[in-house]
């Protein structure tokens, strides 16, 4: 892509290079008329010196004819002869072109010249005169080898006061950049814009400020609405399960009756879990849990792996432990138990009956592989509710909290499928 | 036994008190912070639950004010808010547990049980069920004098079923009594099966009238 102030600067060049290579002809021909204009009346300068130079040093017809002779041989520029037609030709400029006879170069040379009559001691007698002219090819070179030479100093120019005047004019819209490629919605906070004194970007600040008070608005109204509602949602289902626990206790319950205040239970405590859920992720989103600790993230681990021992050893799940250093996080215990157990739930919930569990710790990188059959979308994997709500032992909620947890500490989690295994890694 | 339920939710009282009323305990209810301040410096109570939020005031400061009166009540404090700073700032002022909402009501009478024992029987630490004798500080078992030996699931097994005496206890709710918020994760409840079978069989082997029934397709119950 190229960069904005790039495009004008192509449009000036070429434009100025339209109107230079235009001037060209237009110099040419202005310099050469100038040129010609002066020469004719050069000409018409020495044609008058002459006359008035003849006619007034006196002398006799025999002396005037030697004095002629001679001049006509001397002066290659201009001759006089004795006009012998009846009538007086009138005065012409003409231009001639021809080979410079007393030149070493054998090159033609451009003459201007004028005819003219001349009378001395009252006789009429003819008198041209040639000057040399530069030649139009030469005056066309030089007038192009500097245009071109400006046309270069211009461009150059033109680069220098581009680079100086995009460093500089530019610094506010770079700073305006910065600040919101670092904008981040989840840390709440809104950005203060640098004062530039330019209209334009003080109108981009400002509607940017907006907008993005806007989003941090609507932001905080989900963030808030999705906490009020699980909020009230809470005492309702904590009455609702009280209301299903009491009704075991009934003694006259049948067989079909317990059956069905069974079945109200699956999809009521798969309710409670998601309403936890959804307020935990509310709670992350807030920053409410408090900042840390050092922890040795093996320790968690293994106590992790203690209280799902039940859950594992009911689906006949091997547990391969390969920790080859132990890892320290800073972070809050009970956020970095979530995370754990999210993954470890994951890997036990997903994996087929006997299957495996990998757990690794190498360096910086915690890898929590299980079996599976099929990868799964890495694209929405991530997100709420994205797994299919049919299977009910799912909160849809679980890899979201991990990842919103690993958000807030900068760490990295990925998801990938090798050789019938789904792994979850994290990079502390 | 007295208890005082402080809980602003007035369904849920009325469910504890009927839960708890086949044992040995007597219910009062306060559904405000007024009611309960009211009534804990009237009175004196072996237990007290206490919910956080409460209409006119915070559940926390009651904590404060029940242990300023120096009342010898254990307190169990029943939140919604499943917060780990409520819990430890709870815990601190002097709570001698706490239950995040929503629970069972099983898991409820375990616990006052075991508050109440503990706030009871300040030195001696053993519970005598007819020809079972638990020692809960040596975490031993006899049956008819006969030391059974029990894996510590086993025990926190036995003992829910005693606190929670002719009862209908789900399996879900001993997952959760088992290995706690997790079970919340899963819907099968496999293992607890297991456990209790084999819980059945070292009671059965020692000789003790089999109070732990099988409830079809719902839990179990200890019948006394």
């Amino acid at each position: 892509m190229s960069k904005l102030l790039n495009k004008p600067f192509k449009a000036f060049t070429i434009y100025a290079l339209v109107v230079l290579v235009c001037s060209v002809p237009v110099y040419y021909m202005v310099v050469d008329s100038i040129w010609l204009e002066e020469l004719d009346e050069h000409n018409l300068i020495i044609k008058e010196r002459i006359e008035n130079r003849f006619n007034t040093i006196e002398i006799n017809e025999a002396e005037l004819e030697n004095i002629l002779k001679i001049w006509n041989l001397l002066q290659p520029g201009t001759q006089i002869i004795a006009s012998n037609l009846p009538e007086v030709k009138a005065d012409s400029i003409y231009t001639t072109r021809r080979t410079n006879a007393y030149s070493s170069v054998n090159e033609i040379d451009r003459f201007r010249g004028l005819s003219s009559c001349i009378y001395i001691n009252k006789k009429p007698y003819h008198l041209t005169i040639e000057t040399n002219v530069e030649e139009a090819d030469e005056t066309f070179l030089a007038i192009t080898l500097v245009t071109f030479l400006f046309f270069s100093l211009l461009v150059a120019g033109f680069i220098v006061l581009n680079r100086r005047i995009a460093k500089k004019i530019w610094q506010p819209f770079r700073n305006t950049l910065n600040k919101v490629k670092s904008f981040n919605l989840l840390t709440d906070k809104n950005i203060e814009f640098e004062k530039s004194g330019i209209e334009e970007f003080e109108e981009l600040n400002t509607e940017l400020s907006k907008l993005i008070e806007r989003n941090i608005l609507i932001f905080n109204q989900q963030k808030a609405f999705i906490e009020n509602a699980s909020h009230e949602l809470q005492t309702p289902l904590a009455i609702l399960k009280s209301k299903v626990e009491m009704l075991l206790q009934n003694k006259d319950l049948t067989e079909k009756q317990s059956e069905l205040i069974n079945s109200i239970n699956t999809p009521l405590s798969r309710v409670t879990r998601i309403n936890k859920n959804l307020l935990l992720l509310a709670k992350i989103e807030n920053n409410q849990f408090a900042e840390g600790e050092h922890i040795d993230l093996t320790t968690i681990l293994n106590e992790n792996l203690e209280l799902l021992a039940d859950y594992i050893e009911a689906k006949g799940i091997t547990i391969e432990k390969k920790i080859s250093n132990p890892i320290r996080v800073f972070s809050n215990k009970t956020l970095l138990e979530i995370l754990l157990n999210n993954l470890l739930i994951n890997a036990i919930t997903h994996n087929s009956v006997n299957g495996k569990i990998h757990i690794d710790c190498v360096e910086k990188r915690l890898t929590v592989s299980n079996t599976g059959n099929s990868e799964l979308s890495s694209n929405t994997l991530f997100k709420r509710f994205s797994i299919s709500s049919s299977e009910t032992t799912n909160s849809g909620l679980g890899l979201s909290i991990a990842k919103e947890i690993c958000a807030r500490y900068n760490w990295q989690i990925n998801y990938t499928f090798q050789n019938n295994l789904h792994s979850f890694s994290i990079w502390f | 036994m007295k208890i005082l339920i402080v809980e602003d939710e007035k369904e849920l009282v009325k469910d504890i008190t009927e839960y708890l009323s086949g044992e040995n305990y007597l219910c009062e209810a306060a559904f405000s912070y007024k009611q309960a301040a009211e009534k804990i410096a009237l009175y004196n109570y072996d237990c007290v639950l206490l919910d956080l939020m409460l209409p006119g005031g915070d559940g926390l400061q009651l904590l404060q004010l029940l242990k300023q009166n120096n009342r010898n009540s254990g307190v169990i404090i029943i939140s919604a808010k499943n917060a780990t700073e409520d819990k430890v700032k709870g815990l601190q002022i002097g709570a001698d547990d706490y239950l995040a909402k929503p629970f069972h009501h099983s898991e409820l009478a375990a616990r006052i049980y075991s508050v109440i024992r503990r706030k009871q029987f300040d030195n001696s630490n053993f519970i005598k069920h007819n020809e079972i004798a638990v020692d809960l500080l040596a975490k031993t078992v006899k049956v008819k004098k006969q030391e059974i030996n029990l894996t510590k699931k086993e025990f926190d097994l036995l003992l829910f079923f005693i606190g929670n005496k002719n009862k209908v206890i789900s399996k879900s709710a001993l997952a959760e009594h088992l290995s706690g918020d997790i079970a919340d994760m899963f819907d099968s409840h496999d293992f607890v099966y297991a456990h209790v079978k084999n819980l059945k069989k070292k009671l059965t082997d020692a000789g003790y009238d089999n109070y732990l029934k099988t409830v079809y397709g719902t839990g179990y119950k200890w019948e006394i």
